[in-house]
């Protein structure tokens, strides 16, 4: 199988379905990354703009990498960036940690404390740009080095913002006991 | 161990998207390939840019563009239409200065009045209509170069790209559809001819009978092929199946807490309605079938038969064109649809569906001949 690189290669040489290939093969991570950013309605009128702002910028890509789906991001990430600020102003991002609304997400949770309720302030106290290295390697299971490309920042400066933001939120007073609780359960258990 | 990551991860739920989600952006995709610069980002698309319309796809999941076409159905519509059995058969012409053409023309002419023929009204075309004077010429038409026509239609609805949709007429009469000219060669080696199966096919083929017989038989055949449950049938049986249809429109009316009342049976009242349908169903025909020299001539004979059409020349990008305008009376009062073809060949170049409240939709058309050995 072609790689991603190989794909957008060709399509630089005018076989566009190679590029309809590659977007293929990542619709459904991409589609999931918008909706985990702006909600399921928003993310479905967003694809489409990434898919054609890849197709406009596929000139760009280093074709040192095989994978283009850390890119995929960071070009959905200026997709996001646009809709964001096209927002009216008396419809502000309701949440600055990110995170969508309308889809409970706690079928996973086994704990009765409110995670969502402690994470959130902690969430929104990190810099942007930590949050944003903290989102791609937490729920897009990128590398840091790949957060890096998807960003457009030195890999070494995206591992200091992970660590950074990790240590904020370990020590952030509610996440701290949350963990506390969780690890004591799991102890409990054993 | 449980660390702050693990916590994170557990936020990272998302509601999925829906899979016409998916189709809907790859399309938005395709555009912008096939028409780079045409798609804008966060941007609306002008309706000077595009127009509505459907075209039956069949294979490799695909499914026809949902349709805005909008037909008069039995619940409790107020329409205006044409009477039955008005005699005279008279074609209304206007004359206007056309801009775009730059000229005094015979710009608008409005389809004759409806005669009563039997029990399937229709008027019968005269030599000086427009559409039926276009349908004799491309009649004899015929193509130098290639064995097909290649159309790209592009669906738009309000700012949202629905779909791209390829479809192959074959000299021979095939019709093959996808979602890319890849799809077509797909259709074309798994023998997907939408003439023998695709669900437009009856209406397709309707039409091409309308080419050659009378202007009340096209609009018999392609109302049932469409079936109507009102054509052919005696004004009793019709009053019949009339007035059952309003009850079941009462029920759905009540239910959804509207206030319409049934409409009584009259022979205007189904001319009404037989005129709106021959609209839709002709016109759904014609997006289907474009490529086909003989689904045009056809379309155009019948389109000639509605009171509430008008024609006038216009130009489109440069190229002598006819805009077929259906006026609210076939929709009740309720929009219109404006469908814009070559003047020359009868294609479609555009059509536009106008409803009051709701963003436009449109489909644009871009025709060319092509080789199917060349594909």
């Amino acid at each position: 199988m072609d790689s991603d690189a190989e794909l957008i290669g060709r399509s630089l040489k005018g076989d566009v379905d190679a590029l309809v290939e590659v977007l293929d093969r990542h619709e459904v991570a991409v589609g999931s990354y918008l909706a985990r950013r702006a909600g399921r309605d928003a993310a479905e009128d967003l694809l489409g703009e990434v898919w054609v702002a890849a197709f406009e910028s596929r000139w760009s890509y280093d074709q040192s990498y095989p994978d283009a789906r850390p890119w995929l991001y960071g070009v959905a990430l200026n997709r996001l960036r646009h809709y964001w600020r096209s927002r009216p102003a008396e419809d502000p991002v309701p949440d600055m940690s990110g995170l969508a609304t309308g889809w409970d997400p706690w079928s996973a949770v086994d704990s009765g404390m409110d995670t969502r309720a402690v994470l959130l302030p902690a969430l929104t106290r990190l810099k942007p740009e930590e949050r944003e290295v903290l989102r791609l390697v937490a729920w897009e299971d990128l590398t840091v080095a790949d957060a890096a490309r998807a960003l457009g920042m030195p890999a070494g400066t995206a591992r200091r913002l992970l660590h950074q933001a990790r240590t904020a939120l370990r020590t952030a007073p509610g996440v701290s006991a949350l963990l506390k609780d969780r690890n004591n359960a799991k102890e409990a258990h054993r | 161990m449980t660390d702050e990551m693990d916590l994170i991860s557990e936020l990272k739920g998302a509601e999925p998207l829906r899979p016409e989600a998916y189709q809907r952006a790859r399309a938005v995709l395709r555009a912008a390939i096939a028409e780079p610069g045409t798609v804008r980002v966060l941007g609306a698309t002008t309706t000077e840019d595009t127009t509505m319309g459907t075209t039956p796809v069949q294979d490799k999941g695909f499914t026809p563009a949902a349709q805005r076409r909008r037909k008069i159905g039995p619940a409790g519509r107020v329409g205006i239409g044409t009477g039955v059995g008005v005699a005279a058969a008279a074609a209304i012409a206007l004359v206007i200065t056309s801009s775009s053409t730059g000229g005094a023309v015979p710009a608008v002419a409005k389809a004759p009045a409806a005669t009563s023929v039997g029990t399937a009204t229709a008027s019968a075309p005269t030599a000086g209509s427009p559409l039926v004077t276009l349908a004799a010429r491309i009649k004899a038409d015929t193509q130098s170069t290639g064995d097909a026509w290649l159309v790209m239609s592009t669906q738009v609805d309000g700012t949202k790209t629905m779909q791209v949709i390829y479809a192959l007429y074959t000299d021979s009469g095939a019709i093959y559809t996808g979602d890319s000219v890849n799809g077509i060669k797909y259709a074309i080696a798994h023998h997907q001819d939408q003439m023998s199966s695709g669900g437009y096919a009856p209406l397709v083929k309707a039409a091409i009978l309308a080419a050659t017989s009378s202007p009340a038989q096209g609009r018999t055949t392609m109302l049932e092929a469409a079936g109507d449950p009102l054509v052919g049938l005696s004004p009793a049986a019709q009053k019949k199946v009339w007035d059952k249809e309003q009850a079941a429109a009462q029920v759905i009316i009540k239910e959804k807490g509207g206030k319409a009342k049934p409409q009584p049976y009259s022979a205007r009242a189904v001319q009404r309605q037989s005129d709106n349908r021959v609209w839709a169903y002709s016109t759904e025909a014609l997006s289907a079938g474009d490529g086909n020299t003989l689904v045009r001539q056809g379309v155009l004979r019948l389109l000639s038969t509605i009171s509430g059409v008008s024609v006038a020349p216009s130009t489109t990008n440069g190229k002598s064109t006819l805009t077929i305008t259906a006026g609210p009376e076939v929709f009740n009062g309720d929009g219109s649809e404006v469908l814009t073809i070559d003047a020359k060949t009868g294609m479609l170049v555009k059509d536009v569906s106008y409803t009051p409240g709701i963003p436009n939709a449109y489909t644009t058309y871009q025709s060319s001949r092509v080789t199917t050995a060349h594909l």
